[in-house]
């Protein structure tokens, strides 16, 4: 049996439903996340694992034992807030250490595991500081410390990063996945960023409109999209119908499919690099830090990107002809 | 530059008109004589000490500190906890409270204490008692002001969450970190509250009388017999405040400073 189980998980507000049927299986030490667009459900299931939210219907299983009637205080479920939830009426070291004082663990362990657990977190020189005299950054490694102390089965993690700037946030997400395989702990984030998702996960729930959409590895997930709405968010493919391909690249495509996918760094000018081809006029070209992104008009739109350091430069409004090799044209459902 | 002297005027005029009555009251009360100059002729500490001295004026401070500090207390006890349970648990219920908070405001004192007198009279409750519980609900509105923006400001729910899963009962979240959280906040209100019922005089004159005397009451009995007197009761009044309001902006200070999370 897997660690943690959530079968036909529904939830709803009066009449909207906000989950529905969610069927989840998760292996201990795995780092989960649930993506997905704002108010697809992603918070509201970790919010009914915490046992902060009831269920309307449905079973959680946390290493074989029916969660459904145990209290949040008794799950030992940890949970990371956005808004990092430290109490402003303590210090650092008092706010990591509440878990243990609530479980009467005594001082000297508990003076011995903040520091420990603080020093995993790069925060030891701020023991004493009040959360208001930390940055954004810092406020989030407490709150991390202070979930990760009181050792639970899981970690729940509630967008604990889109507060932050890019630059932290990067420097965090690698930390939060170094902190998680250092201590084997299961963790489950929570965000609406894809590129965030693919850096820190073992696995990825992509939700929609209280579903889940499709699941996997990340290079699954990016590499094979089911569907145009999985395609659309995990990365900049070109969508196409079936018949707009078709005239595009002179060749019929499956009929029982209607719409088809391509990667945009999957297509190139190399004749080599594909076996089919489709002309279009470059209109635009972004640079988007080491990517240069170019849009095309043929039949209809599309997009190619190639690395910046030894991509060619296109001549707006000039015609070329692109290649891209039959694998990388993805049938969607 | 001819603006900024008109401004600079009409400023000036507005302060002359809202402190002089209290500077020349306050400057009554340490007057020695003060009727055919523009200046008091002298100053003396007579009429503090007289007050000092007066037994009737230190009961009824006493009876005004006893009643106003009991209708606040009651009211956090009762009012507060009410309060944090509606607005953390059941938000759709909020709006009773606001109705209520506007429905104090809505009643004239006279209105309220003749109602009072005509409903409660006949039930043999002690007035007194009657006048303690109107005051309780009469500082709702600042209670429920400060309670409420105190709990927004530090996401007080989100608070309750994280210590419930750090194993915390609900209780245990709300003494070990709710209330020390918002006490600052809950405190100013509470001192406001005391201090607009230290100086409520209407109530109490219509519903009790001078069978339970209390400082306004017998500021008014003593505006007819001595001017010094009466002068000395408000510069006691004055300072009393003026700590109170100093007390208030110094918590309210330290309340934002606490949320800036």
């Amino acid at each position: 049996m897997s660690y943690i189980v959530i079968e036909g998980l529904h939830k709803k507000y009066g009449s909207t439903t906000v989950l529905s049927n969610i069927n989840m299986k998760i292996e201990k030490g795995e780092f989960i996340t649930l993506l997905g667009p704002s108010g697809c459900g992603k918070s509201t299931i970790l919010r009914i694992l915490a046992g902060l939210t009831d269920a309307s219907a449905g079973k959680i299983n946390i290493e074989g034992k029916d969660m459904n009637r145990v209290q949040p205080k008794d799950r030992q479920v940890g949970m990371v807030f956005q808004s990092y939830a430290l109490f402003p009426n303590m210090t650092v070291k008092e706010n990591v250490a509440f878990g243990l004082r609530m479980q009467k663990v005594n001082t000297a362990e508990v003076d011995q595991r903040v520091q420990e657990i603080l020093e995993i977190v790069h925060l030891s020189e701020k023991a004493h500081a009040y959360p208001k005299e930390l940055s954004g950054g810092q406020q989030q490694r407490v709150a991390l410390a202070r979930a990760l102390i009181v050792r639970p089965k899981v970690l729940l993690l509630d967008e604990p990063l889109s507060a932050l700037d890019a630059q932290i946030r990067k420097k965090l997400q690698a930390d939060l996945r170094a902190i998680q395989q250092k201590l084997g702990i299961t963790m489950i984030l929570v965000t609406h960023d894809q590129e965030e998702a693919m850096a820190v996960s073992d696995r990825i729930f992509v939700m929609n409109n209280g579903m889940i959409a499709q699941s996997g590895t990340p290079t699954a997930i990016y590499t094979s999209p089911e569907s145009e709405f999985i395609a659309n968010f995990i990365g900049h493919y070109n969508v196409f119908t079936r018949q707009a391909l078709e005239k595009m690249i002179g060749e019929a495509l499956p009929k029982e499919y209607s719409k088809f996918a391509i990667r945009p760094e999957a297509i190139h000018l190399d004749q080599r690099q594909g076996d089919v081809c489709m002309t279009g006029e470059a209109k635009q070209s972004l640079m988007s830090g080491n990517v240069i992104r170019t849009t095309f008009e043929g039949e209809c739109l599309f997009t190619m990107e190639q690395l910046h350091q030894r991509g060619h430069s296109f001549e707006l409004g000039k015609q070329y002809v692109c290649y891209i090799a039959k694998e990388d044209v993805i049938a969607l459902s | 530059m001819k603006k900024r002297g008109f401004a600079d005027l009409f400023f000036l005029l507005l302060v002359v008109y809202l402190v002089l009555p209290v500077v020349a009251t306050m400057l009554y009360a340490f007057a020695t004589n003060w009727n055919k100059t523009i200046l008091p002729e002298g100053l003396t500490l007579t009429w503090l000490a007289a007050l000092f001295q007066d037994a009737e004026f230190i009961q009824a401070f006493g009876r005004s500190v006893l009643l106003s500090s009991g209708a606040v207390m009651i009211a956090l006890l009762v009012i507060v906890p009410a309060i944090f349970v509606i607005v953390l648990y059941f938000p759709k219920y909020e709006k009773w409270i606001q109705m209520a908070v506007v429905m104090v405001y809505s009643f004239p004192g006279i209105i309220l204490a003749v109602g009072l007198i005509r409903v409660y009279s006949k039930f043999g409750v002690p007035m007194i008692l009657v006048v303690l519980g109107a005051y309780v609900i009469g500082i709702l509105p600042y209670i429920y002001q400060g309670t409420r923006n105190s709990l927004q400001n530090v996401n007080a729910r989100q608070l309750i969450d994280a210590a419930q899963l750090l194993g915390a009962s609900k209780l245990q979240a709300f003494t070990k970190i709710l209330l020390p959280t918002v006490y600052p906040g809950l405190f100013a209100g509470a001192l406001l509250s005391f201090s607009v019922l230290f100086g409520e005089f209407v109530l109490i004159n219509l519903v009790v009388g001078s069978r339970f005397e209390t400082v306004q009451i017998y500021l008014m009995k003593k505006l007819s017999t001595s001017g010094h007197i009466a002068s000395a009761v408000v510069f006691i009044y004055i300072v009393l405040m003026g700590l109170l309001t100093y007390a208030i902006a110094t918590l309210t200070k330290r309340s934002k400073g606490a949320t800036n999370l």
